[in-house]
């Protein structure tokens, strides 16, 4: 039954991909998800603040994110900012795509392998 | 940079409210933070990407806002599919019949004729001339810029090369001077079309062809042009195709041949008797293309001298000028009237705006009705959404959101009911184009749907919906919520309103519905006393059929000859009792109006009686009919002999009968037989008088009718749907057999065709009327029921808010029948003052409409002067009003005191 559930969301889009990548560990901010995946992608992938919060705003509605009451250390803080994290359904998409992907990649790999050799 | 981040805002704070409430903030602190990194990093480019960036998310964020809204009104219309499917009901009749309606009027007098160059410069006149007079007309170079005579409906019957056994097929098409496509401006598809230059008298016949007629009977052959085909038994060959959708001048009469007038009599029965050469042979339809700078009065006027002096001179050639002179200078009518000549059907500028007018009233209250039905509708919806929506505002709801969500219900059901009215005129129109007239010549009408009334509709449809939900939202969004929110159901108790917009809206519904139902209800009733068409006799055994032999082959003698065996031969055929022949099967619609006028009197003034219809009949016609002659005699066998042409400019009165109508319009109550009457220059005897015979139509004619015998001249130059013969027997089916055994006898390739009983063409006629009546009633009836329905929700509406002031009042001792008598008494004031406004209303308008045109007059007087309809309908409708008033009413009786007061 859940199976279903969690196939429906997938393939996911690269940016809700992202987003939720960077939610995996601690609650973020928008500049926070921008940043990281900045980092992350080495300066490749910039999520463009307008498309960030109608994402967020699309996977909220989705279930996949929820705003978090969580605030980190009060030094941190940014008392202006909503920070978003991810749900126990997100959670569980989000491991499904990267099952997904990596499935993916193993074929890839394989692939290579025996073409090249 | 500064600037980029200032056209950043200004966009963030373009984003929906909902959006804005939530991210507004965090988008534009976001924008702030990240601005100089993206700056640094990618400059301007990036500057730029940023701002495209949310410029093209701003309008997506509305776009599911809107997604929303409408799955939100299609999840609040499935839950009250009452009022969805009336909305969407009423709302698509509107539209269907304002599409339907306005397509074929449209299609009749506004669209050009397909083909024609500049057709705005076209004009047709309105009475046919001899071909003389257009070669004069030719000549005025002034007020002309070409001229071509033609006539239209004439059958050919077709033999096709190289199938010389197959029966001929009998097609229309027009026989047209040579300048005729000149003048129209049409250039051939293939081949050449005909000219003046190219086509003289005494040439190969030669033919034009349609373009309908190239695919359906050559099958789109690509060597058409060149081939030959038999035309009434002879050879022409096929020089030009004519360019697709053009069928001609006069389209209304599908033309799929053009042939010239330099064809040989054999070939064209029509041109028989030198008609191109007599001056007094008015047998041409002048088509004229008006004169740079000319308009259609002064061409009119110039052609009116013209006429004038042409008619004078041929009257002078014939031997007695200084009578019809003096009358013609006395007579100040215009002889020419001319009519567009490049629309589809040529109506007289006058007739326009009448017609216009009469559709738009019918329609502007049809679609009145509806559109209040809704606004009602959606008023009501509104009020009673009142608490809902406060709660909203009070939690923090955007009101323009709560104004779109409510309008997106709106434009819901106008998008269906548009989308039901698109479905309904699709069907209309398919229904009307399968419905046959009973016209020996086919009669083609445009009924497909016109765009620009699709689009009309449907705009209008969108602009109701919205209008009538902006109403109410705005006004259940503008108010201060405490109260109602405190109050909980009760809202505001507003005294009773008698101008309040939803009575007034009611009272326009029940005078609206009224209007339309009188109206459509003269016009069913006119139509159905009018048009009843009764035989004194069983229908089914009386055959109607038709041949043409002229246009088998036959000379003008051998088909004489014919004519005067036939019926003798038919006659001694066992069971048959009468037979008769006619220009056109009884019943029909009559053409040829004229105006007679008595002979001066001793002591008397002439008496002119204008518009008389015109129809030939045989010896033995109405006995065939049983129709009883009042006075004098019907035709005989020698009344036939007489040469209409020869022996009626000789100063002899030829035979004629008048209906009953005619007879006392000319003579009052007066004998006629023996009387003489003038029409033009041909004087006539009245022999006889004869019942008015019903026909099957209303027609703006009056119904005075003249008959004329057949003669010999028109048995050899047979009308359009050839000659009809009526057989009557005894015998049921059976005797059809041995009629066509008998004409075959004589010739067995005599083609007979249109062959019916009299009671199945009867059917046809009918069949047109009883369409009209269904739909007229139909669209009568149906404003009832939405009037019906419009005062049941309103009723029912003021019985819910006025819950507690029922509940109190009972509690305090009111018996069930004073409230019922409190609810009720609102809506009997409602459907009186409507009634009475719809019943003034009802015949104000019929009299404007019967006094702009004569084509409702007759149906208004006998329908509007029917008790039955003026005492009937608005009982019916303040009955059926009551009706719906009182199920809602009832259920104010059954509140219960405790209930409604502890609802506080």
């Amino acid at each position: 039954m859940p199976e279903i559930d969690l196939q429906r969301f997938l393939p996911l889009k690269t940016q809700w991909f992202h987003i939720m990548l960077s939610l995996a560990g601690e609650g973020q901010h928008g500049y926070g998800i921008m940043q990281e995946v900045l980092e992350r992608t080495g300066g490749k992938v910039r999520l463009w603040p307008a498309t960030l919060y109608g994402s967020i705003k699309r996977l909220i509605e989705a279930g996949l994110i929820e705003e978090s009451d969580e605030r980190p250390a009060p030094e941190l803080d940014d008392a202006r900012r909503r920070y978003h994290r991810l749900t126990t359904l997100g959670r569980r998409v989000l491991d499904a795509e990267s099952e997904r992907l990596e499935a993916l990649v193993h074929a890839i790999r394989i692939k290579r392998t025996t073409v090249l050799e | 940079m500064n600037f980029a981040l200032r056209i950043y805002r200004r966009l963030a704070e373009a984003f929906p409210h909902e959006f804005k409430l939530i991210y507004g903030t965090d988008v534009i602190q976001l924008g702030e933070d990240v601005v100089e990194q993206i700056a640094k990093q990618h400059g301007v480019a990036g500057l730029f990407r940023l701002i495209a960036d949310i410029a093209i998310r701003v309008p997506i964020e509305y776009l599911s806002e809107m997604r929303r809204d409408m799955a939100y009104a299609i999840r609040a219309l499935i839950k009250s599919p009452g009022f969805a499917l009336v909305g969407i009901i009423s709302l698509g009749l509107g539209m269907g019949v304002t599409t339907s309606v306005f397509s074929t009027l449209y299609a009749m007098l506004f669209r050009d004729l397909p083909g024609a160059t500049d057709p705005k410069e076209l004009v047709i006149s309105q009475n046919p001339v001899s071909y003389y007079y257009v070669d004069q007309f030719r000549e005025q170079r002034g007020l002309l810029a070409g001229a071509a005579a033609f006539q239209n409906g004439v059958p050919f019957n077709v033999g096709f090369e190289g199938n010389v056994n197959a029966k001929p097929e009998r097609v229309f098409g027009h026989l047209v001077s040579p300048e005729y496509f000149a003048v129209l401006g049409i250039k051939a598809q293939r081949g050449r079309m005909l000219s003046a230059g190219v086509d003289k008298p005494g040439d190969a016949p030669v033919v034009v062809i349609s373009d309908r007629f190239w695919r359906n009977r050559l099958n789109s052959a690509p060597d058409a042009v060149g081939r030959t085909l038999r035309l009434n038994g002879q050879t022409a060959t096929i020089v030009g195709i004519a360019p697709k959708d053009f069928n001609g001048a006069m389209p209304m009469v599908p033309a799929e041949l053009f042939v010239p007038t330099t064809v040989p009599a054999a070939l064209a029965p029509e041109l028989a008797g030198d008609v191109l050469h007599k001056r007094d042979a008015k047998e041409f339809i002048p088509l004229m293309r008006m004169a740079p700078g000319a308009t259609q009065e002064s061409v009119e006027a110039g052609l009116d001298t013209i006429t004038r002096h042409l008619d004078d001179e041929t009257v002078g050639a014939a031997g007695n000028a200084a009578s019809s002179n003096n009358a013609s200078k006395s007579d100040k009518t215009r002889r020419v009237s001319l009519l567009p000549g490049g629309n589809v059907v040529p109506v007289p500028r006058a007739l326009k705006p009448v017609l216009l007018g009469f559709y738009a009233v019918l329609i502007g209250l049809i679609l009145t009705i509806a559109c209040m039905n809704l606004a009602n509708m959606l008023l009501a919806r509104g009020a009673a959404r009142r608490k809902e929506l406060a709660i909203r505002l009070a939690v923090g709801a955007s009101r323009f959101r709560l104004v779109r969500q409510m309008m997106s219900e709106g434009i819901l059901i106008a998008l269906l009911g548009g989308a039901a009215g698109l479905a309904f005129a699709y069907w209309m129109s398919r229904l009307q184009s399968q419905m046959k007239l009973p016209m020996s010549v086919p009669m083609q009408l445009d009924y497909s749907l016109d765009w620009s009334a699709v689009l009309f509709s449907f705009a209008l449809a969108i602009v109701c919906g919205v209008g009538f939900s902006l109403a109410p939202a705005l006004q259940a969004t503008k108010q201060d919520i405490a109260p109602t929110l405190k109050e909980g159901a009760g809202v505001q108790l507003r005294s009773y309103r008698l101008f309040g917009v939803r009575n007034l809206l009611v009272l326009g519904q029940i005078a609206g519905s009224l209007m339309l139902l009188l109206i459509t209800g003269f016009l069913v009733l006119g139509f159905s006393r009018t048009g009843s068409a009764q035989t004194a006799f069983d229908a089914n055994k009386m055959y109607v059929l038709s041949i043409d032999p002229v246009r088998d082959g036959y000379s003008a003698e051998k088909a004489q000859a014919l004519f005067e065996e036939l019926p003798e031969r038919l006659r001694r055929l066992g069971a048959v009792r009468y037979v008769a022949l006619a220009e056109q099967p009884p019943f029909s619609i009559l053409g040829g109006s004229g105006s007679l006028t008595t002979k001066l009197d001793v002591g008397a003034a002439a008496v002119t009686l204008k518009s008389v219809a015109r129809d030939k009949v045989g010896a033995g016609y109405f006995a065939a009919l049983s129709e009883p002659v009042l006075g004098g005699r019907e035709f005989e066998e020698r009344d036939q002999r007489i040469d209409a042409r020869t022996d009626g400019s000789k100063g002899v009165a030829l035979p004629m009968i008048l209906n009953q109508s005619a007879a006392h319009g000319l003579f009052g109550d007066a004998n006629p037989v023996g009387r003489r009457i003038t029409e033009d220059t041909q004087s006539y005897e009245v022999i006889g008088v004869v019942r008015d015979l019903k026909s099957g139509f209303v027609t703006g004619q009056s119904a005075a009718v003249m008959y004329l015998p057949l003669t010999r001249r028109d048995f050899a130059q047979p009308p359009a749907g050839g000659m009809t013969i009526m057989v009557r027997s005894d015998a049921g089916t059976d005797a059809l057999g041995g009629i066509r055994r008998e004409i075959a006898s004589i010739d067995p390739n005599l083609a007979v065709f249109n062959v019916r009983t009299l009671a199945e063409y009867l059917d046809m006629s009918k069949a047109y009327m009883r369409i009209a009546t269904n739909m007229y009633g139909g669209i009568g009836v149906f404003g009832l029921v939405l009037a019906a329905i419009g005062l049941a929700g309103v009723t029912a509406y003021a019985v819910a808010r006025r819950r507690k002031e029922i509940g109190i009042r009972m509690a305090l001792g009111s018996t069930k029948g004073q409230v019922l008598r409190l609810v009720l008494r609102e809506g009997i004031v409602l459907v009186a003052v409507g009634t009475v406004l719809g019943l003034l209303g009802a015949i104000v308008m019929s009299r404007g409409l019967s006094a702009l045109t004569d084509i409702f007059t007759q149906a208004f007087q006998t329908g509007a002067s029917d008790p039955r309809l003026l005492i009937g309908a608005p009982l019916l409708l303040a009955g059926l009003a009551m009706l719906a008033c009182y199920i809602p009413a009832r259920r104010s009786a059954k509140i219960d005191p405790l209930k409604a007061l502890r609802e506080e």
